[in-house]
């Protein structure tokens, strides 16, 4: 009943004051329910954004968003290698603005928790109820010694934000001589998008095998002893681009000296604790941490890089009626080393654990009890793809891990003792699901 | 006037239609890649709302216990009691069925029609709008979904537990198939 109510309070507005039904959300400015002012307009925050409104219309929120196109990471390699049009991965804040979303494209200077309000360079000042954060991450360049943010918006790009730097990576990579080395260098984890650089390395070897550069090398210089979906990885790599000795791609772990602490941008070269490796392109993927929005704030309490929040919500646990989400948070089962992955599925998730939440409160009803979900695919040539999915509740007040709605695409058929490939159609199936599930998330996100 | 707005704002604040129900929270988990009331944005990721509960909940019960092969799916819905799995059904059975209808080629469509109707027509329907009561609705279904399920029963490599399905798409070429998917997948009604 309540949404009819809704709707024909609305209709007698707009009868009343003449406006459009378009101009309707500015009615709330009267008298809202409750304000809502979300930072940051990536999947998280968009998806928070329009999921409020869609629970609640008598809700005022406001998103604030510096840019007022956005891309996605998720399938970013693609375009690095040529497989993907950058604009299949864009979207504007239009979707949003017509659920009644004030976007406001601006940057955040300050907030001030104490009188719940959120100050812009444009000179604004918006009052919350409820503040969201989903300010992704931000880098820490001085990790690695003669890196400098220009340096990574030229010779050096991380490409780790999609936008500018893909493009910039893919012409580098365009401009490779074959038979050139191509490193990319992984920082310590947890970092965002756990199986990017090693879905990258497999991008980046499909353009050089079709592409005439058939002799060049894809080196991994990671400064971890373990990836994400390393079996599938591994398997696929060696099965279509050689993997190892020999083979196009090499990996080398933390162990194996592979951590990367000093770069020489004109020699293109990465010194690591006891070698050196020289490079035709090189994309260092620097060290991160919660979006500086955040982190000024003193959220970041986990290793002072990630925010700390409550399960039942993603409240920080910091500050009162402040929620942390998407790759800026830290959460799940930690000590079973089975922590959220910084995904975007991930952060859509957390957005609707919010939102859930905030629509109760605000109505007088009872706390949901929540329920978070990934699904991450990674797509290593155009018909091979795999994927991961998590599942946590909450029990007790934690987050419980649930290892029977988890896991990763099955890397045999067939017993331990004699096990079998997976048949081919599995492994097609996961790359046309990835391109699905990016159609499906930017839709549920943004429009 | 003031007054009056305000009564009837609060009337909506005790209504019960709000949508934080415990199914709303777990179905609001499946709308990232199946859309909002189950209406997806198509591709590989199919449409799921208003088709039927008996269907749904079937199929997902099939991936759970291993009865049927799945690429995701199967892993997902390991994860979920079984009364999860009917109260999903339940829920998305209840949405209003949704065709997006997609462009396809005169001649996709010419031949689509033909293997609809020597093959698919007696228990989908000719558009897909009315079929038996135990098959889904596939009319304005994503075209590229449903070449990929019919991929499935013609690869020999992938349990697919449908006995007639599997006979009947055996028969048919990887071009038939795709206009199939797309005659039913062009189809509004």
């Amino acid at each position: 009943m309540n949404a009819i109510h809704r709707r024909d309070f609305l209709k007698v507005v707009a009868a009343a004051s003449g406006a459009s039904v378009l101009s309707i959300p500015n009615a709330h400015a009267a008298k809202p329910k409750a304000r809502v002012v979300v930072v940051g307009g990536g999947y998280g925050g968009a998806t928070a954004a329009k999921y409020m409104k869609l629970l609640d219309r008598g809700v005022d929120v406001t998103l604030i968003e510096r840019d007022r196109l956005y891309t996605s990471c998720p399938l970013s390699n693609e375009v690095i290698s040529g497989e993907r049009d950058i604009k299949t991965l864009q979207v504007g804040y239009k979707g949003l603005a017509r659920h009644g979303v004030n976007v406001v494209h601006d940057e955040v200077t300050a907030i001030d928790p104490v009188k719940k309000t959120v100050a812009t360079a444009g000179g604004k000042s918006f009052s919350y109820d409820a503040l969201i954060l989903s300010p992704g991450v931000d880098f820490n360049y001085g990790a690695v010694q003669g890196l400098t943010k220009d340096l990574s918006e030229s010779r050096l790009p991380h490409a780790w934000k999609a936008g500018p730097q893909t493009l910039l990576l893919k012409k580098q990579l365009e401009a490779m001589p074959d038979g050139g080395r191509f490193l990319i260098v992984v920082p310590p984890g947890p970092f965002r998008c756990p199986p990017g650089p090693y879905e990258r390395a497999a991008q980046v070897a499909l353009y050089c095998k079709h592409h005439g550069k058939g002799k060049s090398k894809v080196v991994i210089l990671d400064a971890n002893d373990s990836f994400s979906k390393k079996p599938l990885f591994e398997q696929a790599w060696k099965e279509l681009y050689g993997y190892g000795e020999g083979g196009m791609i090499e990996w080398v772990s933390g162990a194996n000296d592979g951590k990367v602490e000093r770069v020489d941008p004109n020699a293109l070269t990465c010194y690591t604790g006891f070698g050196e490796h020289k490079g035709d392109v090189v994309n260092i993927i620097p060290p991160h941490h919660a979006g500086k929005v955040a982190k000024d704030l003193g959220l970041a309490t986990f290793k002072d890089k990630w925010c700390e929040v409550k399960p039942e919500n993603m409240e920080s646990v910091k500050l009162k009626d402040v929620y942390v989400i998407g790759d800026a948070c830290v959460g799940g089962e930690l000590a079973t080393n089975n922590a959220f992955p910084k995904s975007a599925h991930m952060a859509i998730t957390h957005a609707k654990v919010v939102v859930a939440s905030l629509a109760a409160k605000f109505n007088g009803l009872p706390p949901p009890v929540p329920l978070y979900t990934n699904t991450c695919y990674s797509v290593v040539a155009h018909d091979w793809g795999f994927s991961v999915v998590h599942l946590y509740r909450v029990q007790n007040g934690q987050w419980v891990y649930i290892k029977d709605g988890s896991g990763i695409s099955p890397v045999t058929f067939g017993t331990r003792e004699a096990p079998k490939p997976v048949p081919r159609i599995f492994r097609r199936l996961e790359a046309e699901y990835a391109d699905g599930w990016l159609r499906n998330v930017l839709k549920d996100a943004f429009a | 006037m003031r007054k009056g707005l305000l009564a009837v704002a609060l009337c909506g604040v005790t209504g019960s239609a709000m949508a934080v129900g415990d199914i709303e929270i777990l179905a609001r988990t499946c709308n990232n890649c199946h859309g909002v009331s189950g209406v997806s944005a198509g591709g590989s990721m199919p449409s799921i709302g208003g088709l039927p509960s008996a269907y749904l909940s079937k199929i997902m019960k099939e991936w759970k216990y291993d009865k049927r092969d799945a690429a995701t799916m199967n892993r997902i819905v390991k994860g979920l009691t079984d009364d999860e799995i009917n109260a999903l059904a339940v829920y998305f059975s209840k949405k209003r069925w949704v065709p997006l209808p997609q462009r396809a080629s005169a001649a996709a469509m010419a031949k689509g029609k033909q293997v609809i109707f020597e093959n698919c027509e007696d228990c989908h329907g000719a558009t897909g709008s009315d079929p038996d009561i135990d098959a889904p609705k596939i009319n304005g279904q994503a075209a590229r979904y449903m070449a990929l399920e019919l991929e499935k029963y013609r690869d020999g490599a992938f349990e697919m537990p449908h006995r007639k399905m599997n006979k009947i798409v055996r028969k048919l070429n990887g071009g038939e198939i795709d206009a199939v998917s797309d005659y039913y997948g062009a189809q509004r009604k």
